[in-house]
């Protein structure tokens, strides 16, 4: 028998799931079962830990146990997870993560440094808790941040916090979060909304899904904080379809928080009364813009309206004053009730308080979700957390902000990210995608890409979006198929910044970032391209063939 | 309201609060080039061409969406906005095909005009065309999306100003277009072919279809369209004296930038190779043609010998509820002066009748008491006894945008499933012919839950004890017992409408065409004013006139009992005053209505007829009985465009023109007075008809003193005060016509200086009495063997007897055929297939048609369009008047219906 009480946590994040977490825990249960060690050995779900790279993920709770973080768990390995916990049972170390650079175990969840170098609040109890339990959120302070706010605060007094902590909405823009929470305040009328945008469309970003997956409550709570800030009575949190794993996890959530009594008519008797609906999305990208949000939930084509308009703030679902923010945004504040505004702009930089969250992808060894104070520079961020670029190859350029950032080169990686250091380069905070990229990549090729989605998504309301975009995505087309003319970089340039200029929304003004950002830092490879007709990072098929007759266009006859 | 002043391109302009800088670059003369704006539609701000610079913060401002603020500076043509804007419009170019030179569009292209404008040629952009198909099988609307720039007016159109909701964004990108729900083509979607979207596309990816006539127009005259009785503003362009194309036209206060299907497709008849060119005299039982002299000379010796032979009132004249205001005055002073008589009447009698006695009773005005732009402001809307999407499509479009965009409460009173069904906060659904007691009901709820405008009641009314009384029967209760609707809805239909500030009633010939059409006309009227509900912006009473001047020609006195402005013959006082105008003594007894003219005629006392654009033999009941009527008469000179059945019984055939070919006015429902302008010669020897009069006139030796339709307008004005002021009006500049709310409409105050209520009480139509009364007919026996009651009306496709809209062939293409709507278990029960033929019998007549089943009858009912020459099916019913209107039931008549086989041909997919 097993003295000692161990407790398991078992990564039920999409990532994990898609390599067979939910095998895994069940041969982890059955295999505890079949050696009697119920007693012992406690399992429980997880949401992500974020190390999505390395999953399946079992973790020893850190907290409680010894924290040993095996990773790429197959099913295969459980019973020796088992007998670890054995007497004389030695840890599983060939599950252990070992340092890319120096090949060394480290057997540690605290010392591994993807998790070390990140300061995660919002993602504070991701990979903790067990998301379908609102007991397990509950004994981590869940829930007291409403208690505190509805016994304890004002609506002004909880604004004035909000306002004071700096937060700024993290669903790309960085509108300050209070100043938007006190223009619903003070729009009158008795009927007003919350909604949480959690449709995250951008290719590569997940950060929203994994914390609805892994810790829906702290959503929540901060949606029912802001309700009785704003005198708000109804919620919806606008997710997409996509996300199955997210609606259900809500869903769970949602009914457990209306049996404690944290949702509904009366919520712990304080006599304020909130709900929360969950309304799916169907897929449209730019319906993560607010107003095509709002038009989306009144059974709508979802299509952003011309400015100037009424903020949502003043006027938006059916007409009335609605506070929309980010999923990110609301569940930073249960802790910024609990622990104070003062607690929250402690951290990141004079203008962008708080931490980023980034879905950090492509050419960088760990791959996954990261939580960083704002500030932290790009190096670190890739370098020490991502841990760097694998295979010995060079680092060329990251993008963020999803499709709509842009590329920022090797020069810039001291750069600070925060809001506006990342505006000022010519790119996004965006939903907080950021996707590394190696001497391999072709730079005018991944313009490419990025336009290929944004003019696919354009809702086709504006003829700078729906024809301006795909006018620039023949350019390129034609550029990475070796038919370029050394016309074309003026013509982007000039499409890019009518395009940018007037559309009229975000999503057509942002889409040209990844051309006019490529061409700014990595204008080369475009003339290489344009001129010798070559792809230096040899990634355009029809520019390194042998065989022209593979480029659909060559055909065509000269033109 | 304080005005707010901005630097626009380097002047200093000011404009309201509100105002956008587009509208105030207009007003100041400055051209903002732009491809989605439209006045009529909402801004959206899509296509970026009217994008302005602030130069102070450096923006870039879509126009149509900026409203001014005070300091503002605005440069329009900066050189970084035509940078931009040459941009956008090149960007469309590039995904345009090239095909300019064959579009039939053609310089109307508004792309090309702004490219042109901006002096863009070919562009460096690549082309990238957009694939389309044209699937479209109706003879109305092309969709070429190809040519498609998505501006979305067509969208907007659809959806904001017709309310049909047909089509909307579809797909994403690129590949985003305008589409019906599943891209289905138009005729399988809720279009109504209203042609709104075609007039507004700004390039060739709408286009009107099979045109009988093409080519570039030379000439676009703004008139008033000839059908229902909303009178839109049309605008007929024509080239080599045919009419190519009709548009919505400039003076619009009545249809906002639409039409109907009517009005965009039906003037095809203008050019029907039926149209009569030549006179034709009878002889021999077939028409000879002859030259107008023989013509009138012959129409001019008969009618004199008959005058003399057999006194004057052996004539009688029927005028035309579709000829202008003038013709029906002139044809009036004709039948008073020069044939001796006041035996004239005009086809609107047949349904208008009730409304000017019940309305006249109770208010003291024949008609409409309000515009049909305040529906817009009403609260609540009762609409009755009316298909407004079908019969007056612009009052239908204004309530769906009342309830879809203003939040507007209908309730709707129709035993059938119609259109505006689905807008409906309360449908109720009576008993054939028990709208009397419903109304009766609905006024005793008000009374007793004491939601009426006391004030108003007090202040403006009389006999409100009498009506009181009663009322005392009409509980809810007993009401359902009558009507079928339950009590409660009945309670909440009253409280409903009580409650609201500003209710406005709506109804149509599904009122007045009942034998108790006066009694419910009374009782609308008595709801009107219990509420307080006449004079107030959003309330009223619109009553419905089916034709384009059936208001008019009652205004001018084509009535038997009235001169000119409702003056009435047996007034000493009133005949004097056209005596002496008019130098002549004038008949004091009232004349005979239509339908005893045809009584009369029946029984040899008529022996002479003049009949103007009218088709009795369709559009009366009882045809046979019509027809024999009018084969009796000595002689009868009919003048039309066609030789209608009516016709065809005539003696002498006058080819008269139609609306595109004269001048003159008409007055619509709500009492505007409506130009209407010449935009073609006449064809063939054909004359108008107010030409024909006075030459008839000449003829028989007592000219009529005009030498101009000026003259004739001048005398109106002179003469019928509700016309005070309408001369000079049309002497004004055409585009200032729509500024000034026309010469005879209500002016919201009581004529009389009272209203009166007017106790109706409700007379029972099923063979078991419920409570016996004396004087009234029974509204519709029951009769043993005729077990279903038949609606009739009207459909969008079609209008009247179809005289007109069975020669506009793309009409005619699209509703080919009759049909009878019959109820799904009714169906059932007698074995009838959808598409089967069918025999309708009446007690009266029969005919053959093809059954169509429907969900959104009530059972024991079916319906049958008015409107299909082939198949009469006015001819259906018995003579049964209106005790007080003598004006016969053509709403409602029993009858029974049997299979006759199936049917071979396909129908025809959208026929109502």
């Amino acid at each position: 028998m097993i003295k000692k009480q161990y407790s398991l946590t078992v990564c039920q994040g999409t990532g994990c799931i898609s390599g067979g977490a939910e095998d895994i825990f069940s041969s982890l249960e059955d295999e505890i079962d079949r050696l009697n060690l119920g007693e012992g050995i406690r399992i429980k779900r997880t949401g992500c830990h974020g190390f999505c790279q390395r999953g399946p993920l079992v973790v020893v709770d850190p907290e409680t146990s010894s924290g040993l973080f095996y990773s790429k768990v197959a099913p295969g390995d459980v019973s020796d997870i088992i007998q670890s916990f054995l007497p004389g049972g030695k840890p599983v170390e060939r599950l252990f993560y070992r340092d890319p650079a120096s090949s060394k175990p480290i057997p540690n969840y605290h010392d591994i440094p993807f998790y070390r170098k990140q300061e995660r609040i919002v993602l504070r109890n991701c990979g903790h808790i067990d998301p379908e339990d609102i007991d397990d959120y509950l004994a981590t302070g869940g829930y007291q941040a409403l208690r505190k706010a509805l016994f304890e605060m004002t609506p002004e007094q909880i604004i004035a916090e909000v306002k004071q902590s700096g937060l700024r909405g993290l669903g790309g823009a960085g509108f300050p979060a209070g100043r938007k929470w006190e223009a619903t305040f003070r729009a009158g009328g008795n009927e007003k909304y919350v909604i949480c945008n959690a449709d995250e469309g951008d290719p590569g970003a997940f950060q929203d899904r994994s914390v609805l997956e892994a810790d829906p409550h702290s959503v929540l709570e901060g949606m029912v904080i802001a309700g009785y800030a704003v005198g708000a009575r109804r919620g919806f949190i606008y997710v997409r379809a996509e996300y199955p794993l997210a609606v259900k996890r809500l869903r769970i959530a949602i009914t457990q928080a209306r049996d404690k009594g944290f949702l509904g008519r009366d919520i712990l008797g304080s006599g304020f009364g909130f709900d929360i609906e969950i309304f799916r999305g169907a897929g449209a990208f730019v319906c993560g813009e607010s107003t095509a949000l709002v038009l989306s939930i009144e059974g709508k084509r979802g299509m952003p309206k011309p400015l100037p308009r009424p903020r949502t703030a003043e006027v938006g679902l059916w007409g009335k004053p609605t506070l929309l923010n980010n999923v990110k945004t609301f569940a930073n504040i249960p802790l910024i009730i609990v622990r104070g505004s003062e607690w929250f702009a402690s951290r990141g930089t004079e203008t962008s308080k708080g931490t980023a969250i980034f879905s950090l992808t492509g050419k960088v060894a760990n791959c996954g979700l990261i939580e960083v104070p704002m500030g932290t520079r790009l190096r670190e961020i890739i370098f020490d957390i991502g841990g760097g670029v694998p295979g010995g190859k060079a680092f060329k350029a990251v993008q963020t902000g999803g499709p709509s950032g842009g590329c920022i080169p090797a020069s810039l990686l001291d750069m600070p990210v925060d809001f506006d250091s990342l505006t000022a380069a010519g790119s996004m905070m965006g939903s907080g995608g950021m996707v590394v990229m190696d001497e391999d990549t072709c730079m005018v090729d991944v313009a490419r890409y990025f336009l290929d989605f944004t003019q696919r998504e354009s809702c086709g309301q504006c003829i700078p979006c729906r024809v301006g975009t795909k006018q620039m995505f023949s350019v390129l087309d034609d550029i990475t198929t070796g038919q370029g003319r050394p016309e074309d970089i003026d013509l982007l340039l000039e499409l890019g910044e009518s395009v940018a200029g007037t559309s009229l929304c975000a999503l057509g003004q942002t889409a040209p970032n990844p051309v006019l950002t490529t061409i700014r830092y990595f204008r080369d490879e475009y003339e290489a391209h344009i001129h010798e007709k070559r792809c230096p990072a040899g990634v355009c098929q029809a520019l390194v063939s042998k065989t022209p007759s593979l480029s659909k266009r060559e055909g065509e006859g000269d033109k | 309201m304080q005005s707010v002043t901005i630097t626009l391109d380097g002047r200093e302009v000011s404009g309201y609060p509100g105002m956008t800088i587009l509208e105030l670059a207009r007003e100041s003369g400055i051209n903002i080039p732009t491809l989605c704006y439209d006045p009529h539609l909402s801004s959206i701000g899509a296509c970026r061409v009217c994008l302005v610079e602030n130069e102070q913060s450096g923006a870039l401002l879509a126009s149509c969406v900026t409203p001014i603020a005070p300091g503002m500076v605005i440069n329009t043509h900066s050189p970084r906005v035509t940078g931009h804007r040459s941009t956008i419009v090149k960007l469309m170019l590039a995904s345009h095909p090239d095909s300019c030179l064959v579009c039939d569009k053609g310089n109307r292209c508004q792309l090309r005009q702004i490219a042109s404008d901006m002096g863009i040629g070919l562009s460096e952009f690549q082309r990238i065309p957009q694939m389309a198909a044209i699937e479209e099988v109706n003879p109305f609307i092309e969709r070429d999306a190809s040519k498609c720039i998505l501006c979305a007016k067509c969208i907007r159109a659809c959806q904001e100003l017709a309310v049909e909701g047909a089509i909307d964004y579809f797909r994403r990108g690129f590949t985003a277009k305008p589409a019906t729900l599943n891209d289905l083509p138009l005729e399988d979607s809720e279009c109504s072919f209203c042609g709104t979207c075609v007039a507004l596309c700004p390039t060739g990816a709408l286009m009107e279809k099979e045109r009988a006539y093409r080519g570039t127009t030379k000439t676009a005259t703004q008139t008033t369209c000839p059908f229902c009785g909303c009178g839109c503003s049309i605008c007929l362009e024509v080239k080599d004296n045919h009419v190519v194309r009709v548009t919505p036209g400039k003076q619009d206060a009545v249809n906002h930038g639409t039409l109907c299907v009517r009005g965009s497709y039906g003037c095809d008849f203008i050019h029907s190779p039926d149209r009569l060119t030549k006179p034709l005299v009878k002889a021999n039982e077939s028409f000879e043609e002859v030259s107008w002299e023989q013509a009138l000379e012959l129409a001019a010796t008969e009618f004199k010998r008959i005058k003399d032979k057999h006194g004057p009132d052996s004539l009688a004249v029927l005028g035309s509820s579709k000829c202008t205001n003038e013709e029906n005055y002139l044809l009036q002073r004709f039948a008073r002066c020069v044939l001796g008589t006041n035996n004239i009447d005009n086809g609107s009698s047949l349904y208008n009748a009730a409304t000017r006695i019940g309305l006249g009773t109770s208010i003291g005005f024949p008609g409409t008491t309000n515009y049909v732009s305040a529906l817009e402001e009403s609260e609540v809307i009762i609409a009755i006894g009316a298909d407004p999407p079908s019969s007056a499509p612009i009052v239908g479009y204004t309530i769906k945008r009342a309830v879809k965009y203003k939040g507007a409460k209908l309730i709707l009173i129709d035993p059938r499933r119609t259109k505006l069904s689905s807008f409906a906060y309360l449908w109720l659904r009576p008993k054939v012919g028990t709208d009397v007691a419903l109304l009766n009901s609905l006024a005793k709820v008000i009374i007793d839950e004491g939601l009426l405008d006391e004030e108003f009641v007090a202040r403006e009314t009389d006999n409100f004890e009498a009506c009181t009384k009663t009322l005392e029967e009409y509980s809810p209760e007993y009401a359902e017992a009558i009507t079928g609707i339950a009590s409660k809805e009945i309670r909440a239909a009253a409280r409903l409408y009580a409650a609201a500030s500003q209710a406005a009633i709506v109804y149509g010939s599904g009122i007045t065409q009942h034998t108790s059409g006066t009694d419910s006309v009374k009782a609308l009227a008595n709801l009107a004013i219990l509420t307080g509900n006449i004079g107030r912006r959003g309330g009223g009473i619109y009553a419905l006139q089916r034709e384009n001047n059936a208001q008019g020609a009652c205004d001018m006195g084509a009535l038997p009992n009235f001169l000119p402005g409702y003056q009435n013959v047996s007034d000493a006082q009133a005949r004097r005053k056209f005596e002496d105008r008019w130098g002549v003594s004038l008949p004091a007894n009232p004349g005979l209505t239509a339908l005893e003219i045809v009584e009369q005629a029946r029984q040899g006392k008529i022996a002479g007829l003049y009949i103007i654009g009218e088709n009795p033999v369709l559009s009366f009941p009882h045809s046979s009985l019509v027809t024999q009527a009018l084969t009796s008469l000595d002689f009868m000179v009919v003048q039309d465009m066609f030789l209608t059945e009516t016709a065809k019984l005539a003696s002498v055939v006058l080819p008269a023109t139609s609306f595109a070919e004269k001048e003159g006015t008409f007055t619509n429902f709500e009492g505007r007075v409506n130009q209407v302008r010449k935009a073609i010669e006449p064809l063939g020897q054909s004359l108008s008809d107010w030409e024909i009069i006075l030459r008839l006139a000449d003829k028989m030796g007592c000219p009529l003193p005009f030498s101009s339709l000026q003259q004739v307008m001048d005398e109106v004005e002179e003469l019928v005060p509700l016309y005070e002021g309408y001369a000079d009006s049309q002497r004004l500049h055409e585009d200032e016509l729509s500024i000034r709310e026309a010469g005879r409409s209500y002016r919201g105050q009581l004529l009389r200086g009272f209203a009166r209520f007017s106790p109706v009480q409700y007379t029972p139509h099923v063979p078991r009495q419920i409570r016996g009364r004396e004087g009234k007919a029974p509204f519709l026996e029951a009769k043993e063997g005729y077990p279903f009651t038949l609606l009739t009306g009207t459909i969008l496709y079609h209008f009247g007897t179809g005289t007109r809209s069975s020669r506009a062939w793309r009409l005619k293409k699209f509703s080919p055929q009759s049909f009878v709507e019959i109820g799904e278990a009714d169906a059932q029960k007698l074995g009838i297939s959808h598409c089967d033929k069918v025999s309708v019998i009446s007690p009266v007549s029969k005919l053959t048609t093809i059954a169509k089943i429907i969900d959104g009858l009530p059972e024991g009912t079916l319906f049958m369009p008015i409107s299909f020459p082939e198949t009469p099916v006015n001819g259906l019913f018995d003579i049964t008047l209106d005790p007080e209107a003598k004006t016969p039931s053509l709403k409602a008549c029993n009858v029974r219906i049997e299979r006759v086989g199936p049917h071979g041909e396909k129908e025809d997919s959208r026929t109502s």
